[in-house]
C-alpha cells in the first residue's frame, strides 16, 4: 500500500483544503496523473498519484482541511507489491 | 535569470486562451517549451472556481446572456471573477521548481509586480491587504489573482483593470468580497491604454521573477 500525503506547499503554509478528487474509491490510477486538487488562499495545487494502482481509500474528503503531511488517500500499488511503502 | 517567452494572444475567448494555457503547461512540464508569459484581453466573461458560491453571482444567467457575458468554470483558486475589454490578463506558465516551491510566495510576487507597475509608472499608492490576495488603490480593488499549479508549473494568473466597464462588475460579488472595483483610468484624466499597461506590467514581472523576455516566440 502507498500512502498519498499532503505535500509541502511553501514556507508558511501548514494547511490546505481538499477541493476535488479526480477519482473515487476503487478507481484505477496512473503514476504522475492528477489525483486530487487542493486549495490554499487563491491557489489550487494538483497532487499527482505517486504510483499506478487502485485507489483503495480516500481519507480526506472534499472540503476537509488537512495539515501538511496528513494522509489523503491510500493506493494499492499495481503489481501486487505486498511490502508496506510510503511515498510522498 | 531565466529566458521567458512572451505570448500576446490579443483579444481572445476565455476558453480558447484556457486551451492555449493547457497546451503550454503540458509542454513546459515535458521540457518541450520554455517558461511562458501569456498576455491577453477577454470578451465579457464571468469565471467561477470549484469553490465559488453561486450566491456571489448576483444576476440571472438570462440577464448575463442579454449583456453578452459568458460563464466559465475554471480550475483555479479564488471565487467568482469578471474579465472583459479594458482589462489586461496575464497567465504566467512558470516552472516554480526553478524558484522556491512556495504557492503563497508566488502569489505575493504577482501582487508585487502589479504594485510596482502602479507605483513606479502612475504614482498610485497601490497596496496589498493582509489576509487577502489582490491589489488595491485606496478603497478600490484594481487587480485580482487566482492561480493553479500542476507539477509545480503555474497557470491562470492575474487581471488588472485599465479601463474596464464598471457596470459588469455589478453582476458579481467579486472574489466573494464586499469590494468596489476600479480601473487605472478612474484615477486619471488622461486615458492609459491596455497595451501601455501590458508592456509596463511585463517589465515589472521581469524584474520580480528575474527573467529576460523573448518576445512572441512561436508555439
Amino acid at each position: 500500500m502507498v500512502k498519498v500525503y499532503l505535500p509541502a506547499l511553501g514556507e508558511n503554509i501548514t494547511k490546505a483544503t481538499v477541493s476535488y478528487w479526480y477519482f473515487g474509491d476503487g478507481a484505477a490510477v496512473i503514476e504522475g496523473n492528477d489525483l486530487v486538487e487542493i486549495v490554499t488562499d487563491k491557489a489550487t495545487f494538483n497532487v499527482p498519484s505517486p504510483c499506478s494502482g487502485v485507489l483503495v481509500e480516500i481519507m480526506a474528503h472534499e472540503g476537509d482541511v488537512c495539515e501538511v503531511g496528513d494522509v489523503l488517500a491510500v493506493i494499492e500499488k499495481e503489481g501486487g507489491d505486498d511490502a508496506e511503502s510510503e511515498e510522498e | 535569470m531565466f529566458e521567458c517567452r512572451l505570448l500576446d494572444l490579443g483579444t481572445i475567448d476565455y476558453l480558447k486562451a484556457f486551451l492555449v494555457q493547457k497546451d503550454v503547461v503540458a509542454k513546459v512540464i515535458a521540457g518541450q517549451a520554455p517558461d511562458t508569459l501569456i498576455t491577453c484581453e477577454h470578451p465579457h466573461v464571468i469565471t467561477l472556481s470549484r469553490r465559488s458560491k453561486i450566491e456571489n453571482l448576483l444576476v440571472s444567467q438570462g440577464e448575463l446572456k442579454k449583456w453578452g457575458v459568458g460563464i466559465f468554470c475554471a480550475n483555479r483558486g479564488g471565487d467568482v471573477t469578471y474579465h472583459g475589454p479594458g482589462q489586461i490578463v496575464l497567465y504566467p506558465i512558470f516552472d516554480l521548481k526553478h524558484d522556491k516551491k512556495d504557492l503563497h510566495l508566488y502569489l505575493r510576487k504577482l501582487e508585487q509586480a502589479v504594485i510596482d507597475t502602479l507605483r513606479e509608472n502612475f504614482g498610485l499608492n497601490a497596496y496589498r491587504k493582509n489576509g487577502l490576495t489582490g491589489v488595491w488603490v485606496g478603497p478600490y480593488k484594481v487587480a485580482s489573482i487566482g492561480i493553479g499549479v500542476k507539477n509545480w508549473v503555474s497557470y491562470h494568473g492575474l487581471s488588472l483593470n485599465v479601463c474596464a466597464d464598471k457596470r459588469y462588475f455589478s453582476f458579481i460579488k467579486s472574489c466573494g468580497l464586499d469590494v468596489k472595483m476600479a480601473s487605472i483610468n478612474d484615477f486619471f484624466d488622461d486615458n492609459v491604454s491596455v497595451k501601455t499597461v501590458r508592456d509596463l506590467l511585463v517589465e515589472s514581472m521581469g524584474k520580480i521573477f528575474s527573467f529576460t523576455s523573448l518576445e512572441n516566440r512561436v508555439l
